[in-house]
């Protein structure tokens, strides 16, 4: 009897890419108990003796006593098979049920009784005790959980009935899903279903993926007493989900000690256990063709795809700096009148240039407000796109003056009164990236009621000749900007959202070269005089490095010769 | 020879008038991109919500896109249209707004306006429902011809959207 057994009887979950039906296990099963190995020794004494006997009748003629129990047969104490996936393997009874036609009640059975004939017909059966049920079997023949090889229960008080849920778990597992491939190919028309029967109702609430499983039986009855229902015992689950997971309980036993099964009832008798997985390991060429075939179709989709993209990308002309503002007038609000719109443009300052035929302003629709919250507000959702280039030319002009987005808010009522509801001025921000930004706005004010009335009753109030008074005037040139004088009042305010983006030369040479960069005319890598003073020094330095390297590697003889060029040049 | 990829959803809508609520979206770019793999438009689910007032989609946007230049940045469209219980559907508002572009998670809320006609359709759209519509909603990503709108304004949705982008810093874009 062996020493230590292995307990560990959990499942083991396995991982393939293969077909299942190349798995291959093999089972070995041994009874262990004195009795047996005694009675074996028995047995074998008596075989011999007998063929001693029967030699020896032959010689004499001597009449012989026939033993009284029968000769051992193979597959008494010990059974090993080799078993692939979902392979049908008839135990005693059922071996015996199948060859009657007429216990044969569904098209199963049928196939079942004619594979048994077809069986007995020729060598029979190659298993004595160990024998399969397969996922087609009636689950009315599957046993009940607790008889595993540790035959315990999970709790103490055994005396509860399964729940609900596990009564429909259960028979969702024993049941075969339809498997709809939904994977990319969605279904577009009958998405719900509207009458689910009961059985899609069970499979769809329950959370558990159909498995196919398998399960290796034995018989552990008597010698001799093969085929009663109630010696068989559970030895081996395989099940699998169908995509590649293959969880077996319990575990193969990898050359470690075999597993126990004591059989219960009369004669408590011990088997060991042993299961392998013999199944023939992918040979390493073609594991490496597969690997290659897989490395090619993902370089060949690789290209595909860059081919699609393909290498060109349009850049501003070196030296300057092409501004890209993707922005929208998201809403306004806070303004005294209804029905508001937008009336924008864009200032560009010196050393700005932008497209010819772009549209630098722009008007938005008419809004009617809606309440939210204490304040009333129009929301335009109004998209404008704006594109300029800076080039500076001199280094003398110092930090670059940002374009600046002018914009005043009007409001038209539907007796097309006009009225003038504030002016404001967005500058465009220096910083790449997203903001949002709100800008309030003012409006010219007069004070003496005529404007008033005038304002509330026929529309009209006092517009700014330019625009561009709201920052500073464009005609300014002074030093001081003075507006003493001027009332105003101050009015609502308007929601942008911009999405700035920069693009130069200076930014690739940057980011290769890692450098920080610091003055914002270094960005543009400029033009400027000092900067192409130094660009040219580097580039003499550089090029001196590199003849000298290539002097070292140069042979003796040719180096004397120019030694003396080299002096003259050092001196110089 | 850059790349940007849109990964995000349509989160849902809020602050209309009437809840169940569908949207049909659209991503539009120009001329220098290429789609590259996903879907650049489509239709969510219709969504009635039972509790509370925002009605929810999460709308999955899962797009490639490939430039050769920086005009022409993608931009959504959305249309946000009522579904009631007989099944008549309702244009309740547009919304228009650029796709982020500096790389990361960003929170959009697009505003949207419903076009409005003249008096006596205000009058049926209070009682009957319907009302003006744009003939051709990509016309109006121009905006060139916006002033001619009379609109009203309408509720928000929410867009969440990951942006990754490519390549870019190697033609010296800063986003």
């Amino acid at each position: 009897m062996a020493d230590s057994w292995n307990t560990d009887t959990g499942e083991a979950v396995y991982r393939t890419q293969d077909a299942l039906k190349n798995i291959r296990i093999r089972v070995q099963m041994e009874r262990l108990t004195s009795t047996a190995s005694l009675s074996q020794h028995l047995q074998q004494q008596l075989l011999s003796q007998q063929q001693e006997k029967t030699r020896k009748k032959k010689r004499k003629g001597d009449v012989e006593l026939e033993a009284l129990s029968t000769p051992p047969q193979k597959g008494d104490n010990e059974e090993e098979l080799v078993l692939g996936w979902q392979e049908k393997l008839f135990s005693q009874s059922e071996y015996e049920l199948y060859q009657n036609k007429h216990s044969c009640r569904t098209l199963l059975e049928d196939q079942y009784h004619a594979e048994v004939t077809a069986l007995s017909r020729g060598e029979g059966r190659r298993n004595i005790r160990i024998f399969t049920y397969t996922d087609h079997d009636d689950h009315t023949h599957r046993l009940p959980s607790s008889q595993t090889p540790c035959p315990e229960d999970s709790l103490t008080t055994s005396k509860s009935g399964p729940t609900l849920l596990e009564q429909r778990m259960a028979n969702v597992r024993h049941r075969r899903q339809d498997r709809h491939l939904i994977d990319l190919g969605i279904p577009k028309t009958k998405l719900i279903n509207w009458e689910p029967s009961e059985e899609w109702v069970r499979s769809s609430h329950m959370v558990t993926r159909a498995m196919q499983s398998m399960q290796i039986m034995a018989d552990l009855g008597p010698p001799g007493r093969l085929g009663e229902k109630k010696n068989e015992c559970l030895l081996m689950t395989i099940k699998t989900d169908g995509s590649g997971t293959i969880i077996v309980k319990p575990d193969f036993n990898k050359g470690k000690e075999p597993y126990r099964i004591v059989t219960t009832g009369d004669k408590k008798e011990v088997w060991s256990l042993r299961v392998e997985n013999v199944s023939v390991a992918m040979v390493k060429d073609d594991h490496d063709k597969e690997l290659h075939m897989y490395r090619d179709l993902y370089v060949r989709h690789k290209e595909y795809l860059n081919s699609l993209v393909g290498s060109n990308f349009e850049m501003p002309p070196p030296g300057t700096l092409r501004y890209v503002m993707n922005g929208e007038i998201v809403s306004a609000k806070g303004f005294e009148y209804d029905n508001l719109y937008i009336h924008f443009f864009m200032e560009l300052p010196n050393n700005w240039s932008s497209l010819p035929f772009h549209p630098l302003s722009g008007v938005t629709q008419t809004c009617r407000t809606k309440a939210v919250g204490k304040d009333d507000v129009a929301f335009f959702s109004f998209p404008f796109n704006f594109e300029a280039f800076y080039m500076s030319e001199k280094e003398s002009d110092g930090i670059p003056q940002w374009p600046v987005l002018y914009f005043k808010v009007l409001s038209l009522d539907f007796w097309q009164r006009y009225r003038t509801e504030g002016y404001g001025y967005l500058l465009f921000p220096a910083v790449p990236g997203k903001h949002r930004v709100t800008c309030g706005t003012w409006r010219p004010l007069q004070t003496a009621t005529v404007s008033a009335l005038r304002r509330f009753f026929i529309g009209g109030s006092p517009e700014l000749e330019e625009p561009s008074y709201v920052r500073v005037p464009g005609t300014f040139k002074g030093e001081r900007l003075s507006r003493f004088g001027f009332s105003s009042e101050s009015s609502g305010s308007v929601t942008f959202n911009l999405h700035c983006i920069q693009q130069a030369h200076a930014f690739v040479d940057a980011i290769v070269l890692k450098k920080r960069r610091e003055k914002v005319v270094e960005q543009l890598g400029g033009f400027s005089q000092q900067g192409a003073v130094y660009n040219i020094l580097e580039a003499f330095q550089k090029a001196r490095r590199k003849m000298q390297e290539a002097r070292e590697g140069l042979p003796q003889t040719l180096i004397n010769a120019t030694s003396k060029l080299e002096m003259n040049e050092s001196n110089a | 020879m850059a790349e940007l990829h849109i990964i995000g959803q349509i989160i849902g809508a809020s602050g209309f008038p009437q809840n169940s609520l569908f949207c049909k979206w659209g991503v539009h770019a120009g001329g220098a991109w290429r789609l590259l793999s996903g879907l650049k438009e489509g239709q969510t689910q219709v969504d009635n919500p039972q509790i509370g007032e925002m009605a929810y989609w999460s709308h999955p946007i899962d797009l490639h896109f490939t430039t050769k230049g920086l005009q022409g940045w993608p931009k959504i469209h959305l249309q946000v249209w009522h579904q009631d219980s007989y099944g008549r559907c309702q244009l309740l508002g547009y919304g228009y707004c650029h796709v982020p572009s500096s790389p990361g998670h960003h929170r959009v809320s697009c505003v949207t306006w419903r076009p409005v006609g003249t008096w006596q359709e205000q009058l049926a759209h209070a009682f009957v429902g319907g009302g003006p519509q744009l003939r051709s909603p990509d016309t109006i990503y121009s905006g060139a011809d916006r002033y001619r709108l009379h609109t009203e304004a309408m509720g928000t949705v929410d867009l969440e959207l990951g942006i990754i982008t490519s390549r870019f810093d190697k033609f010296g874009v800063e986003s």
